[in-house]
């Protein structure tokens, strides 16, 4: 199918859509969205709940927004200004890069083995990167006016500007590459070459993102030029324990359920040391970060002194990724479904957790030691709270409508 | 601005939209936006283009009397700036100058007179008030004092007063009382403001009165608890003039001395933190060894007639006839009964001082010319305030700055003109009844209190217990006794069973127990005079000009006391009928400059108020190395004869600097003192250490200074005030940081926020007196840390010559709650 | 062209905050906004305790962060040397207030430092975020330059008074507010400051005040480190000055 004609395609479903909906009316419409059609599945169900929930979340957040306007948030001019929807809004784009990195294992380097979660991992490199872009629109004062103010301000010196730029080639070739390969042209040089440049701009994307902190040399606890290489690698981190977590839930938790080349693919040991292999690199590149925190008597570090006594800085650690890495490591253990699963749920939520005191402790320590009794103390609000379910219940919502109507478990016919 | 505004004022229409003091908000802000609205496009209606009128205006937010210009476009006050023109601003203001607008558009103002409707008083009861007009206003208070007349009660009619602006408001309170028939009006707030450091010049110099000073030219300043960065009149100016001498050449070297680490003492060379209530130790100390190493001015002070010092350190008994005194009387009595034993060491071990710091401030003070020393209520505010004065004070005639270019002088009055009637021709025979003078003042100054000017703060008791009598209709006028007058919650009883009147624009603490509010208007509505205090000496006049129209239905307290009067019968109504209106009070006093034109030209009414004041350079007379002169249009060169000197500045019984006051020692002040101080009758004329008396039952000191966003009275309620930082307050030993504590003594309590703080004395604990209001209105109130004044914890006992409240005199204990 | 900086004197500043105060009033600042400050800080045990103060303007930098990070060009420097926002591009992404090593700048909408908010209380009908009564003339209102009372979700800053100091005459060395002629002109921190510890020139003019007094009086620059090269400058009084670890160039 030619571009055209796929551009054609489109119109005609919207066309065929709208008929639909006055053949059988509003209410059979409604339900029709509601149970996504077909054969009730855990994803119709994942698909219902999270709907829910992102309807909840995003009434209560537009409510705030309308009556109080972001002052519904904790955050302030002179302490933490950027708070938990900055950091939601990292988590979710940076799963996306990482999605796309495993994706292309197999699309791009040539790792046939992980052809079986290909396509997921695409369609969930697009729904993270959405969630994270509707969090941040919400957190953002103006969000509309970026549409316009952006490029025509275009400010090259901003990586804040590259990081749009790149994050937005990034969702369109991502995009056009999920429509070739849900067309089943996963080889075509067309084909190829999106997922190559998704690849590319994704790096670029997440490279800006890891500049847009590490470049601040006034805030020492980001100020680190290969902050992008940190990035990356978390953000591998987190792609992994997504397609893992997502790949499982796909099957009701089960490897049984799996097809046999994902099964292969699941109790084998090559998923297991890829995931080990990202984690234990993390492990090191916390460690060191923390310890040059705690060494130097840099203003804006001694936040690591905060961290270090931290309840929270524990669990991401040593259950989030010390845990985790014990257990994909151990060739017994790394191989279990329940192990599996297990791992990637705390390194998802340690990234969680990471990400917000990455965000956040790079603020904490005042810049004048005058203008505060201390470090500044940050506690996210509920509308932000609510800001970050918009995202997780978006995130949940596209997994399901993709696992419900675009075969997600898809693989070249080839493969 | 057109002249006619006061008259157009009246017959404004009105609005009936009404701050309840406690259930304010909804109401009060329907009601700003609806009139203020209203007049912003009123304004623009009649304005063809944006102009922007620059109008002015004296600050209302200290008593120093600054002059501003008020930037006024379409209607709307948008800014303020000190006043090129007025030379104590010379285009500059303090912090609390840009708070005026934010007063003028106070959304909880009152708009208009209002009458409480529910009997009940207390924190807790929402008046109820319901607005009534002008004439049903005045006509309730008439009718109440003409009521007391016909009992023959007017006695048990009180006006209490606090910040008088000038002529045409405070100066007509005393006569309103005269004419009435009550040695109650007017009492003023004196008392609990800063009596005893006038009282102990007045003692020693004869002068009752706050200095001037020189501070330009000054090459050494030693400061005793005077918060000269913070609160100290007139501050604005302080400020500038510290922008000049830090940098001038010499620089002038400053040592101050406070109970805690203020700006003053931040800012200062030298910063010696005192134990409360000594001062007067150190001051004694001081004047030892300028004495003891022979660093006294002699051209002032006079000298030994052989010139050899015979000033030793417990040297026998002197003989005063060895010493030739100049301009001073009783400098070796004053060493053989108290200086000789007034070593360092002595006062180290009292006031908690090195000896070493003693003796090198003392040479420095000595050594340095000019130089000057003041203090204000720190060292006073005491048991002992008055001696300590005095001890502090009698440096400035050791090192001769009394007079002297750099040093201290005296304020002169305004001529201004006279009012277009006497009161003395509208006396009715029951005003000038002997039945009227049979009773004292309800305060019992003149009886109970021989010395003192004023002691407010014993009204609550003296009418609580009828003792003289009780008072029937009260009044207040720009003070709040409720809320800063020691034992404050004793105010809340007494209000309860009198006739309240209030007069402020705004909802306060006294409002809560009014029962009848008049409210004035803000100053920047205002058309009002105000005579400079003590500054440069030579004198000063300034003149609020209204820069809008009252945005309310409200009237100058003048006015309001007139209308008043005129409802009077008899005589007093004929009185103020003639007196007719505020404004023609103070035309009338303008003509005083006719003939004395100022130095800005100022010299008539009109001209007044294009420059907003008047002044007249320089101060008439200076001391010269001993010697006095009197400026003879050119230059200090006329040498003035003794008597001229007692005439016109040591107004001393001698004519001289008295370190044995005449005053004390008359015989109708002596006994008294003895037996109030217990200091020996022989001695009681002399400066001296006096052991300080604590009360309260507490084991900290509590000091509650004024800090610099202390806007009148009204910061409490305005936001911008209460979120600009200031340095930090609290505690040494309040180690509960960040805690809600507990400070308590045996009068009352209150809750506040602990903070540590290093720059704190370890026995003591500092609270501004501006926190803790709690009925100022919507931002007072949602935000009630501390829970109360200071006034609530402080006992109220009083110095005895003087009757100044001895506000530092209270210990506390802090607790968490 | 001038390039507009300003000095302020340590030794003669009182920590008194009339600059604070005035900026509020003349600019319309919210409670707590306080585009100018001044910074308080102890030091020490008692008795031997330093408290400490500096007032802290935008420093309007020849080589400014949140210029650069902006990703609209909303905040910009112009030729004057003003760094300014235009509250018409500003998209509130806050990343400005991030890079800013000096904390001067602020979202408009944030929980009050003190309720009821006054935003609230000054309800605005139309776009601006609120309506105080005191309000510049609305002639004055220059959203371009972030002048006035802000539009919701946007971020504010000192502008160097830029509705003051632009209606200056060209080839003015010197902006004084003790001259009638050029104190309309001048910021109104600087006009407010009672012990005259402020001064406002063209630093490119080296026969303007501000230009002596930073060679005689070894001005510096605060967190010179960093390289924002601040156009406001600060004497600290005689005895000697800290050096930067940077040349003080003013180009």
């Amino acid at each position: 199918m030619n571009v055209q004609s796929q551009e054609r395609g489109y119109v005609s479903m919207s066309d065929t859509l709208i008929a639909h909906w006055k053949d059988v009316g509003t209410r059979a419409l409604l339900k029709e969205v509601l149970t996504l059609g077909g054969e009730r599945t855990t994803a119709t169900t994942i698909w219902q709940v999270s709907l829910l929930g992102l309807v909840i979340s995003l009434a209560i957040a537009f409510y705030m927004l309308v009556t109080e306007g972001h002052a519904a948030f904790n955050t302030n001019s002179w302490g933490v200004t950027w708070g938990l929807p900055i950091s939601t809004y990292v988590f979710f784009v940076l799963t996306s890069t990482g999605l796309t990195f495993l994706a292309s294992l197999a699309m791009i380097f040539g790792f046939d083995e992980f052809y079986p979660v290909a396509k997921r991992c695409v369609w969930l490199a697009l729904a993270t990167l959405v969630a994270g872009f509707a969090t941040l629109a919400l957190e953002l004062g103006h969000p509309f006016r970026m549409l316009w103010a952006v490029p025509t301000g275009f400010q090259y010196r901003s990586p804040m500007f590259w990081m749009g730029v790149f994050y937005t080639l990034y969702l369109l070739l991502l995009l056009l590459k999920f429509v070739k390969i849900h067309g089943g042209d996963w080889d075509s040089r067309a084909s190829r070459y999106l997922g190559i440049s998704s690849f590319v701009s994704v790096v670029i994307a997440h490279s800006t993102l890891g500049l847009l902190f590490g470049m601040m040399a006034m805030r020492p606890m980001w100020y680190d030029g290969m902050l992008p290489v940190y990035f990356l690698i978390t953000a591998a981190m987190s792609g992994a324990a997504f397609a893992v977590f997502f790949t499982y839930l796909a099957y009701g938790f089960s490897q049984e359920r799996m097809p046999e080349k994902l099964r292969a693919l699941a109790s084998g040991s090559a998923l297991p040391n890829v995931f080990a292999t990202l984690i234990g690199i993390t492990i090191l590149a916390t460690v060191s970060r923390t310890i040059t925190g705690l060494w130097s008597n840099m203003d804006g570090l001694e936040v690591y002194q905060l961290l270090v006594r931290s309840p929270m800085y524990h669990f991401e650690f040593w259950a989030g990724l010390v845990v985790p890495f014990v257990l994909m490591l151990s060739p017994t253990l790394q191989r279990q479904a329940g192990m599996q699963i297990l791992s990637a749920a705390l390194v998802m939520a340690s990234l969680f957790m990471g990400r917000l005191e990455f965000v956040v402790s790079g603020q904490l320590v005042p810049m004048f030691k005058g203008s505060a009794l201390g470090l500044y103390q940050y506690a996210p609000s509920m509308t932000e709270w609510m800001l970050a379910l918009v995202g997780i219940f978006l995130t949940f919502a596209l997994y399901a409508f993709g696992e419900k109507l675009l075969d997600l478990s898809a693989q070249p016919a080839r493969a | 601005m057109k002249l006619d505004i006061l008259n157009t004022a009246i017959s404004r229409r009105r609005f009936l939209q009404v701050s309840g003091v406690t259930g304010a908000a909804a109401a009060a802000g329907l009601g700003l936006e609806q009139v203020t609205g209203q007049v912003v496009t009123d304004a623009k209606a009649t304005a063809a283009e944006s102009k922007t009128v620059i109008t002015k205006n004296v600050c209302n937010q200290c008593p120093a009397r600054c002059g501003v210009d008020v930037y006024t476009t379409d209607g709307r006050v948008h800014a303020m700036y000190g006043s090129l023109e007025s030379p104590i601003s010379n285009g500059k203001l303090c912090p609390k100058g840009y708070l005026g607008a934010y007063i003028l558009y106070d959304p909880d103002r009152f708009k208009g007179p209002m009458k409480r409707t529910n009997p009940k008083k207390g924190r807790d009861e929402d008046p109820k008030f319901v607005p009534i007009s002008w004439d049903e206003a005045l006509k309730t208070v008439a009718d109440r004092l003409n009521a007391l007349r016909d009992k023959g009660e007017s006695h048990r009619f009180a006006l209490l007063f606090g910040r008088g602006w000038g002529a045409s408001d405070a100066g007509l309170l005393g006569t309103f009382g005269r004419v009435y028939g009550s040695p109650n009006a007017a009492i003023g707030h004196s008392s609990t403001c800063a009596d005893a450091s006038k009282k102990a010049k007045r003692l020693l110099d004869g002068n009752y009165d706050y200095n001037a000073y020189d501070y330009a030219n000054t090459n050494y300043m030693l400061i005793f608890g005077a918060s000269f960065l913070e609160a100290y009149r007139p501050y604005n100016n302080n400020l500038q003039v510290w922008g000049h001498i830090r940098t001038k050449s010499p620089k002038t070297k400053v040592t101050a001395v406070d109970v805690h680490w203020n700006t003053t003492i931040s800012g200062a060379d030298r910063a010696l933190l005192i134990k409360p209530g000594t001062d007067g130790a150190l001051a004694l100390a001081i004047a030892h060894v300028i004495l003891t190493e022979g660093l006294w001015d002699r051209n002032f002070v006079g000298d030994f007639k052989d010139a050899v010092n015979r000033f030793k350190v417990g040297e026998a008994t002197l003989n005063p006839a060895d010493f030739n005194e100049k301009w001073t009387k009783g400098l070796v009595e004053w060493w053989n009964a108290e200086l000789k034993d007034r070593t360092p060491k002595w006062a180290a071990g009292i006031t908690t001082i090195a000896e070493r710091d003693i003796v090198t401030v003392a040479r420095e003070l000595a050594t340095t010319k000019p130089a000057m020393v003041l203090f204000e209520r720190g060292p006073t505010a005491h048991s002992n305030g008055v001696y300590n004065g005095m001890a502090i004070h009698a440096l400035n005639a050791l090192i001769g700055s009394m007079y002297a270019e750099g040093g201290l002088m005296n304020q002169m009055g305004v001529p201004y003109g006279k009012l277009p009637v006497s009161s003395d021709d509208f006396m009715d025979e029951y005003a000038k009844s002997d039945d009227r003078k049979q009773y004292p003042r309800i305060d019992l100054v003149g009886k109970d209190w021989l010395m003192a000017s004023n002691q407010i703060q014993a009204i609550p008791a003296h009418h609580l217990a009828g003792k003289p009598y009780k008072l029937d209709t009260i009044l207040f006028y720009m003070t709040a006794p409720i809320y800063s007058a020691p034992e404050a919650r004793k105010w809340e009883e007494a209000l309860q069973t009198m006739y309240v009147i209030d007069t402020s624009p705004f909802p306060g603490e006294t409002a809560m127990f009014a029962d009848l509010v008049l409210p004035d208007h803000t100053y920047l509505e205002r058309l009002q005079d105000a005579p400079t205090y003590p500054f440069q000496g030579w004198p000063m006049a300034t003149l609020r000009v209204p820069a809008v129209k009252p945005l309310y239905d409200t009237k100058v307290f003048g006015d309001t006391l007139i209308e008043i009067g005129k409802r009077i019968k008899g005589p007093m109504g004929e009185y103020y009928k003639a007196l007719g209106s505020t404004e023609n009070v103070i035309k009338h006093l303008a003509k005083g400059f006719e003939d004395k034109p100022g130095t800005n030209s100022v010299n008539s009414f009109e001209s007044w108020k294009e420059k907003g004041v008047w002044y007249k350079k320089p101060y008439l007379w200076r001391q010269v190395r001993g010697e006095f002169y009197e400026w003879d249009g050119t230059g200090y060169n006329k040498p003035m004869k003794p008597e001229d000197v007692k005439a016109k500045l040591l107004k001393t019984k001698s004519g001289k600097f008295e370190f044995k006051s005449s005053y004390l020692e008359d015989e109708h002040y002596a006994e008294y003192v003895h037996e109030k101080t217990g200091v020996p009758l022989e001695r009681v004329g002399f400066p001296q250490w006096v052991e300080p008396k604590f009360y309260g039952g507490g084991d900290l000191h509590f000091i509650s200074p004024k800090v610099a966003l202390q806007a009148e009275g009204r910061a409490g309620n305005l936001p911008h005030a209460t979120t600009i930082a200031q340095p930090v307050v609290g505690g040494k030993k309040t180690i509960y940081d960040g805690d809600r504590v507990r400070i308590k003594s045996e009068v009352g309590r209150i809750e506040a926020i602990a903070r540590h703080y290093e720059g704190v004395r370890p026995d003591t604990v500092i609270l501004p007196n501006i926190l803790g209001h709690w009925a100022q209105g919507r931002w007072a109130r949602q935000n009630r840390l501390p829970t109360g004044s200071a006034s609530e914890v402080i006992v109220n006992k009083s110095e005895p010559i003087s009757g100044l409240a001895s506000y530092y005199a209270t210990k506390v204990t802090v607790e968490r709650v | 062209m001038a390039k507009w900086g300003m000095v302020i004197d340590l030794e003669k500043c009182t920590g008194c905050q009339a600059c604070t105060a005035a900026c509020a009033m003349e600019n319309n600042r919210q409670p707590g906004e306080n585009w100018q400050d001044v910074i308080y800080f102890t030091e020490g045990e008692y008795p031997s305790v330093q408290v400490k103060w500096f007032p802290r303007p935008c420093m309007h930098c020849e080589n400014p962060s949140c210029v650069h990070v902006c990703p609209t060009r909303a905040t910009y420097k112009t030729d004057e040397g003003f760094v300014l926002i235009d509250w018409d591009r500003c998209i509130g992404c806050k990343y400005c207030m991030i890079a800013c090593p000096y904390g001067v700048r602020f979202y408009t909408d944030e929980k009050p430092l003190v309720g009821p908010d006054i935003k609230t209380v000054f309800k605005s009908n139309d776009e601006h975020s609120w309506n105080p009564p005191w309000k510049m003339p609305d002639s004055r209102e220059d959203w371009k330059h972030g002048v006035g009372v802000q539009p919701r979700d946007v971020v504010s800053k000192c502008t160097f008074c830029y509705h003051r100091v632009s209606k200056a005459p060209k080839g003015t060395p010197d902006l004084s507010e003790h001259d009638p002629k050029t104190r309309e002109y001048t910021p109104a921190c600087v006009v407010a400051c009672p012990p005259t510890a402020r001064y406002f020139g063209d630093l490119d003019n080296p026969e303007s005040e501000v230009s002596k007094m930073i060679s005689n009086k070894n001005g510096v620059r605060l967190l010179d480190q960093l390289g924002n090269k601040p156009q406001v400058y600060y004497l600290t009084g005689v005895g000697g000055a800290v050096p930067s670890n940077r040349a003080i160039k003013k180009t």
